[in-house]
């Protein structure tokens, strides 16, 4: 099977091997023969939009908070809201800031509806991607590379990320300082290793709590 | 089951605040008594079968349709379901969101009795709305770090060796407005966002051999060709966050299940699912498996997209933010009764429910009828897969107390359910996603059944 040299399991993980020796037991390279195209960097470019969190692949072109004012007003505060508060229902752009968030969430306040650029968004590139490929919500993905940057930037001027003198551009987007950055974490999951208690597995009454509200099923 | 069991109903003046590391002390404790042969409880078997039976005595009716021709063949093409399982159906919930073009629906469980979802009951969730992609035109695009960037049509896709398997998808969010307090009377929305189905489509290792990917690829991600182009980065072996730190072992594995599914139940997907094709991802959050994908690129570091630094996280109470928790953990509930199927009379039931795990195959499942303290091993009724729902069953005589009823699932790595108040001790309320805790439901005198939690369990 000369096609494992290429695969990621020939790299010596022999379990991975093994199993996909026997999962595609009898499937030989030939069974792919013929079918469909190859496709050069350059044609898959129009797609290739996706931005890292890093910046990589920020499309080159720039827009500051000041352009980004009028195309905001037009296009997002009517589900945002002018000053990012939120609108009818739809996220804020910009919830309590940090660490003013997390004493919140440690006091036990609702942390949803609470979220913003400027207490839950990792990296300044990913709210370029997201604006650019998904806003406005009724139009996703109709606003050029300058007007994106120009939004970008208003929206993380709301979040009291950046200047009103600031320029967002794929040259500077990376760098940008978000709050909440240094707060993830990576899964450490499982919190809980019980065991499977089966009889007395506690000696007190259960204390039982229904709703407090009934009825918002619909 | 004795009857002191049976007499073990809730009390309103119960114990408080009982500390996690008594509770495991609790645990230890009681796993050991159970090996020294102290008394095992049993849910059923205490009833003496002594409900009087009533005695029909009127004359059988002809029936309303003894007498009249019915529909021809194909006067329904695609055929739909009794008129009488109107109630059958998926339902949101109005005050979730805004929207319903970024929402959620749920699975109506308590009305399924298999372990496979229909696919018009599959559970839908949209960031921008369903799409009509034409399959015709439709196209996959695999690139990045490979031998040959290729681009795939459906026919491309439906010649190549095809794989099924039956699995589950899974919101990661299923039960999230249960995490403060008790709030849905139904169990269609405290764990409605989990469906399965069996799945068709191309395995992803083969597409990887084809195409050639290099072996210094860590990362792969997905997209969607719908208005939020929706992207999930994916780990494979060796993948490090943002931060350099590694992506748990058993989620940087979970890619080997992968497929690009164009099959539904034997069907296409529907449109609410991805048609024509979308990206399964077995075991880990549903929003992973992208729907009507269009492009897959190996990569060797996360986007960290929009959905995983804003969406899918989770606000832990020392202050950090959970990333990238992809696994679904194992979770069972009970669908019969439950509080859309209430007890009609005292006699025999049977206590019947689903569980699933997003590590592999469920072992064990386990019903309490008293809040918990004691507990049976319910039979699994075949098949059980991975990743995958099983059935699980156990007699239940009702005599017309107070129950608090539940199940606990354990799954092939030994995982076994936490309770809410474990999860919440160390994930705190504002968590939202993977709550995978045992669910209580109480049976009141009347035979009605409600929604619970238990505070100190
Ligand atoms: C018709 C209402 C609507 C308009 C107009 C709109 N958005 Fe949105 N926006 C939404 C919805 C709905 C979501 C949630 C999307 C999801 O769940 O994937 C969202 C999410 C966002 C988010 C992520 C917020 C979060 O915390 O989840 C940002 C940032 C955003 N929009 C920016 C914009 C910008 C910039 C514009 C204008 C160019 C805009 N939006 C216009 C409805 C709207």
């Amino acid at each position: 099977m000369s096609k494992l040299k290429t695969s990621k399991f020939g790299l010596g993980l022999a379990a991975g091997v093994m199993a996909l020796g026997l999962s595609t037991a009898g499937i030989a390279a030939d069974e792919f023969n013929g079918i469909g195209a190859k496709i050069t960097e350059k044609a898959v470019e129009p797609w290739d939009i996706s931005v890292f969190y890093d910046g990589t692949n920020l499309p080159e072109g720039s827009g500051t908070v000041e352009a980004g004012q009028n195309p905001y007003d037009a296009k997002c505060a009517m589900c945002h809201g002018a000053f990012g508060e939120g609108a009818e229902g739809y996220p804020k752009m910009a919830g309590d800031p940090m660490p003013a968030f997390i004493k919140s969430l440690k006091q036990g306040l609702d942390g949803v509806g609470n979220r913003g650029v400027n207490n839950a968004w990792g990296h300044a590139p990913t709210l370029f991607d997201m604006i650019k490929r998904h806003m406005p919500f009724y139009a996703p993905g109709t606003m050029g590379v300058d007007e994106s940057y120009a939004v970008t930037c208003y929206v993380l001027n709301l979040g009291g990320i950046v200047p009103m003198d600031f320029t967002c551009s794929d040259k500077t987007l990376a760098d940008v300082d978000m709050p909440a950055r240094d707060y993830y974490v990576t899964d450490t999951r499982p919190d809980v290793d019980n065991e499977r208690c089966m009889s007395d597995c506690y000696d007190y009454d259960p204390k039982v709590v229904g709703a407090v509200v009934t009825g918002v099923s619909e | 089951m004795s009857e002191t069991t049976l007499d073990q109903t809730p009390q309103s003046d119960a114990r408080e605040g009982v500390a996690s590391s008594d509770r495991r002390k609790f645990l230890r404790k009681s796993v050991a008594l159970a090996a020294s042969g102290a008394a095992a409880a049993a849910a059923g078997n205490a009833y003496a079968g002594d409900v009087k039976l009533e005695t029909v005595t009127e004359p059988l009716k002809p029936g309303a349709t003894r007498n009249i021709l019915g529909r021809g063949v194909v006067s329904v093409p695609y055929g739909m379901p009794s008129k009488f399982e109107k109630h059958v159906v998926r339902r949101n919930v109005s005050w979730l969101t805004a929207d319903t073009v970024a929402s959620i629906s749920f699975t109506p469980w308590q009305d399924l009795n298999g372990i496979i979802t229909p696919n018009g009951l599959h559970f839908e969730r949209h960031h921008a709305g369903a799409v009509d992609v034409d399959p015709e035109t439709h196209q996959l695009v695999i690139h990045g770090m490979v031998d040959k960037p290729m681009v795939f049509s459906m026919e491309d896709l439906k010649r190549m060796p095809s794989h099924t398997a039956i699995h589950f998808l899974e919101c990661p969010a299923n039960g999230a407005m249960e995490w403060r307090g008790v709030q849905m009377d139904s169990m269609q929305f405290t764990h409605g966002m989990m469906a399965c189905s069996e799945w068709t489509g191309v395995k992803l290792t083969d597409l990887m051999e084809y195409v050639g990917v290099d072996p210094k690829s860590t990362w792969l991600y997905a997209e969607g060709t719908d208005g939020s182009a929706l992207q999930r980065s994916i780990p494979m072996e060796g993948a490090k966050d943002q931060f350099g730190e590694p992506i748990p072992a058993d989620q940087c594995d979970m890619y080997k299940d992968a497929m690009i599914a164009y099959a539904q139940n034997g069907e296409a997907l529907r449109p609410e699912n991805g048609y024509p094709i979308r990206f399964l991802l077995p075991g880990c959050e549903a929003n992973m498996s992208i729907k009507w994908l269009r492009r897959i690129k190996f990569v060797d570091k996360p986007l960290v997209t929009y959905q995983e630094t804003r969406h899918y996280i989770e606000p832990l109470p020392d202050g950090t933010i959970r990333q990238f928790s992809l696994v679904n953990e194992t979770n069972s509930v009970i669908n019969y009764p439950c509080p859309d199927n209430q007890m009609k009379g005292k006699g025999a039931y049977e206590i019947r429910g689903i569980a699933w795990s997003g590590r592999g195959k469920i072992a064990h499942v386990d019903v309490s009828v008293d809040g918990g303290k004691n507990w049976q091993e319910a039979e699994l009724v075949q098949p059980v897969m991975s990743k995958c729902v099983t059935k699980f069953k156990l007699p239940f005589e009702w005599n017309g107390d107070e129950h608090l009823i539940m199940s606990r699932a354990t799954d092939e790595t030994g995982y076994v359910q936490p309770t809410l108040m474990q999860l919440r001790n160390v994930r705190g309320t504002n968590s939202i996603y993977h709550k995978n805790s045992i669910q209580a439901w109480k049976i009141e005198k009347t035979g009605e059944v409600k929604n619970v939690q238990i505070e100190n369990f």
